[in-house]
C-alpha cells in the first residue's frame, strides 16, 4: 500500500501541471455543487421558516362589500360577520371538516400608557383558541383563558416589544409587568401575559378577551373576522369546493348573492401552502438538475484529463510492461491515481464550498427584506449538511474512477511493443 | 539449451502484408555472448522483440529455458519478462520522473519485494556499475553512458536468465560505446550471463563471441568469433 502511494506521489509531484488541472476540475465541480445546494437549502429554509408561524390548515373569513344586487338590496352594501356566522361555522353543517372556530373582534387603535411611557397600539378581542390557530408563543404569564371570556375580565396579553417600550426608563423588567395595570384606549387592563413578538406589526397588538372587547366597543352581534381550523381537505379542488359551499352559506345568511365574489373573503392557508409546496418541489428538482449537470462537468473534466494523461504516458507504461508490470498493475496505478486526485481535491473543494456557504450565511443570510407586514429572510441558514457534502464528494470520486476506468483499461491492454514505440 | 527457436514466422499486416521473419531456427546456450547483426529492415529487432516476449509470432515454436512461449496471457508474459529477461534499449527507456535508484528498483517492485530490500539491492547494482553517487539523480541530469549503465543495472537486478540489448550503443559516442561493450563482455565473463545484442554495426558485433547474420528475415551465416577479428573493420575496435 505504501509502495503504491509512493509511486502515485512520485508521478503526481512530477506532473504538477496535469495534477493541478485535474484537481481544479474536481475542486471546482464540488465547490459549485455545494454552493448551489447551500443556496437552494437557504431559499427552501426561508420558505418554510416564513410560513411556520401559523397552523397550516386554517382559514380566515371576513366580510367585504357586495358587488351584485340581491334579495332587494343594492350592490355596494357592507357585510359584517356576526355571532350567527360563528354558530353556522361551528354548527352541524360543517362539522365534518371544521374543528376550532374562533371569532376575532374588529381591532381598535388604542393609546397605551404605563407610568410616563406611552405608545400607540391595537386592541383585538380574541378567544383562547386564537393562540393555537396563530401559533402565538407566550414568553411570560399566560394567554386569554375561558374564565376571562366568561367573566368579561379586563385582562391583556401584550407583545414583548411593547412591554419593552413600556418599562423603558423604569427599574422594572419586562416580566415585572405581569399583574400590573396598563391603560389602553378606553380602559385599564391587567397584564396577564407577554407573547413573543416577531418583526411584524403584530408586536403592537394587545389581545384582550373577546367578550370584554365587545362589551366596551361594539355591543351587539357583529364580529370582525372569523378563524377556524379544519381537516380532511387534501387537494386544491377539495378546498375550492369547500370554500364555495361554505362561502355560499355565509353569504346567504347575509342576504348576499352566493356567487358574489367580493361579499365574503376567505383566506385559506392550507391551499396557499399546497401551492408553496408545489413551488418548492419544482425548485428542488431544478436544483438537482443543476447540481447533476455541475457534477457531470466535473466528471467530464476528470475523464478528459485522465484520457490525455493515459495517452501521454503510453511510453512509460510500455517501459513498465517490458520490465514486468502486468496489465492489472497498470490499471491499479491509473485508478489509484485518479482516486487520490479526486479524493484530495474533492475534499478541498468541499471545504471551500462549505466555507462559502458559511460566508453566505453570515452575509446574505442575515439580510432581510421588508415586505410590508413582515420581514423575510431571502436565505435562511444557506448551508449543506456534512452528510450531503460527503455524499457529493464520494459520488464524484466514484464517477471520477469510472471516468478513468475506460482509458485505464485501454492503456493496460496495449501491447508492450506498441506502447514502447509510442512517443 | 536456453533458447530454442523452431521455424519462427512473423508477418505484419499493416495494409500490405509484410513477411518479416521467414522461418527462423536458432539455438543459444546458457552463458553465450551473441550478436544478431543485420541492416535495418532485416527483421533483427522483430526477432529480439519475440525473444523478449514483447511481441508474438505467428507460427513456429519458441522455448525459453524449456518453457514453450506461445499464447501467453499478458500477465504470464509480464511475469516471464520480469523474472527471466533483462532489457537494454537504444533509447535507455528510463522513466524520466524517477531517480536512478527508483528506476533500478522498479522491476523488484513488480515482484512485490519490500521497499527496504529493493533499495539495498538497487544501491548494490548502481555501485557495481560505478553510479553510487548518482543514485538520487534524474535521467535528464546524466550523460548517455550513465543512463545506459542505469538501464543495465535495472536489467541485472532481477538476476535474469538472459540480457537482450537492442542497439545498446546506438545513441552513444564511440568512447562510451567501447565502455558499454566492455561492460557487457565482463558481465558475460564473470557472471556467465547470457547476452544477446542486436546491432547493425559490425564493430559492435565484433565484440561478441558469436555473430548471427540475418538478412531479409532469414538467418544467414553464423560466425564463431572467439578471437574478435571477424569484422573487416575489427582492428580499430568499434566502428562508428
Amino acid at each position: 500500500m505504501r509502495d503504491l502511494f509512493k509511486e502515485i506521489w512520485s508521478t503526481l509531484s512530477n506532473n504538477k501541471l496535469r495534477t493541478a488541472l485535474t484537481g481544479f476540475a474536481v475542486s471546482w465541480g464540488i465547490f459549485l455543487l455545494i454552493c448551489l445546494l447551500g443556496a437552494g437549502n437557504g431559499l427552501m429554509n426561508s420558505f418554510m421558516g416564513n410560513s411556520e408561524d401559523f397552523v397550516k390548515n386554517s382559514m380566515q373569513v371576513w366580510g367585504g362589500r357586495t358587488s351584485k344586487a340581491y334579495a332587494g338590496y343594492n350592490a355596494g352594501r357592507r357585510i359584517r360577520l356576526d355571532e350567527k356566522d360563528v354558530e353556522i361555522t361551528a354548527g352541524k353543517e360543517f362539522k365534518d371538516h371544521i374543528d376550532i372556530v374562533s371569532p376575532v373582534s374588529e381591532s381598535q387603535s388604542a393609546r397605551t400608557v404605563f407610568g410616563t411611557n406611552s405608545i400607540s397600539a391595537t386592541l383585538s378581542g380574541v378567544m383562547p383558541d386564537y393562540q393555537e390557530i396563530n401559533k402565538i408563543i407566550i414568553k411570560e404569564g399566560r394567554f386569554i383563558n375561558p374564565l376571562d371570556i366568561k367573566d368579561l375580565r379586563k385582562t391583556a396579553v401584550i407583545g414583548s416589544n411593547l412591554a419593552k417600550t413600556l418599562v423603558e426608563g423604569t427599574r422594572l423588567r419586562e416580566k415585572d409587568l405581569i399583574g400590573k395595570t396598563v391603560k389602553a384606549g378606553e380602559g385599564a387592563f391587567t397584564v396577564a401575559g407577554i407573547y413573543q413578538a416577531d418583526e411584524s406589526q403584530m408586536g403592537n397588538e394587545i389581545f384582550i378577551p373577546f367578550t370584554t372587547m365587545k362589551a366596551i366597543y361594539s355591543p351587539g352581534q357583529d364580529i370582525g373576522t372569523l378563524a377556524f381550523t379544519f381537516h380532511g381537505l387534501e387537494s386544491i379542488e377539495e378546498n375550492e369546493a369547500f370554500e364555495k359551499e361554505y362561502g355560499g352559506r355565509i353569504k346567504s345568511h347575509h342576504d348576499a348573492d352566493p356567487t358574489d365574489e367580493s361579499a365574503i373573503w376567505i383566506w385559506n392557508r392550507y391551499s396557499q401552502n399546497l401551492q408553496m409546496n408545489k413551488g418548492q418541489a419544482i425548485l428542488q428538482t431544478f436544483l438537482w438538475i443543476l447540481g447533476l449537470l455541475t457534477l457531470v462537468s466535473g466528471i467530464v473534466g476528470v475523464s478528459n484529463i485522465m484520457l490525455i494523461s493515459v495517452k501521454e504516458r503510453t511510453h512509460e507504461f510500455g517501459i513498465r510492461k517490458a520490465i514486468g508490470a502486468a496489465p492489472k498493475d497498470i490499471l491499479k496505478l491509473i485508478i489509484a491515481e485518479s482516486v487520490t486526485i479526486t479524493a484530495f481535491f474533492g475534499y478541498i473543494g468541499m471545504l471551500l464550498g462549505m466555507t462559502a456557504c458559511e460566508i453566505m450565511d453570515k452575509t446574505i443570510g442575515q439580510r432581510a427584506v421588508d415586505v410590508g407586514f413582515t420581514r423575510i429572510h431571502i436565505l435562511e441558514n444557506p448551508t449543506v449538511g456534512l452528510d450531503v457534502a460527503l455524499e457529493a464528494t464520494l459520488l464524484l470520486i466514484i464517477a471520477g474512477t469510472l471516468a478513468g476506468l475506460a482509458p485505464a483499461r485501454k492503456a493496460s491492454k496495449v501491447r508492450p511493443i506498441e506502447a514502447l514505440r509510442a512517443e | 539449451m536456453l533458447i530454442e527457436l523452431k521455424d519462427i514466422n512473423k508477418t505484419y499486416n499493416n495494409g500490405q502484408p509484410l513477411h518479416v521473419l521467414k522461418g527462423i531456427n536458432l539455438e543459444i546456450e546458457r552463458g553465450e555472448f551473441v550478436s544478431i547483426m543485420g541492416s535495418s529492415g532485416s527483421g533483427k529487432s522483430t526477432l529480439l522483440n519475440i525473444l523478449g516476449i514483447l511481441d508474438n509470432y505467428d507460427t513456429g515454436e519458441y522455448r525459453l529455458d524449456g518453457k514453450l512461449i506461445k499464447g501467453l496471457s499478458e500477465k504470464q508474459a509480464a511475469e516471464y519478462r520480469n523474472r527471466m529477461i533483462g532489457f537494454i534499449f537504444q533509447s535507455y527507456n528510463l522513466i524520466g520522473f524517477k531517480t536512478a535508484l527508483e528506476n533500478v528498483e522498479l522491476p523488484l517492485f513488480y515482484q512485490g519485494i519490500s521497499r527496504k530490500k529493493r533499495e539495498v539491492m538497487a544501491m548494490e547494482y548502481l555501485d557495481r556499475l560505478g553510479l553510487k553517487d548518482w543514485s538520487s539523480h534524474f535521467p535528464n541530469e546524466m550523460s548517455g553512458g550513465q543512463k545506459q549503465r542505469v538501464a543495465i543495472a535495472r536489467a541485472l537486478i532481477t538476476r535474469p536468465e538472459i540480457i537482450l540489448a537492442d542497439e545498446p550503443t546506438g545513441a552513444l559516442d564511440s568512447r562510451t560505446s567501447v565502455e558499454i561493450m566492455q561492460l557487457l563482455k565482463e558481465l558475460n565473463r564473470t557472471d556467465n550471463m547470457t547476452i544477446i545484442v542486436v546491432t547493425h554495426e559490425s564493430g559492435v558485433a565484433n565484440e561478441t563471441n558469436k555473430i548471427i547474420h540475418i538478412k531479409d528475415g532469414i538467418i544467414g551465416e553464423i560466425e564463431m568469433n572467439q578471437g574478435h577479428n571477424a569484422s573487416p573493420f575489427g582492428t580499430g575496435g568499434i566502428m562508428k
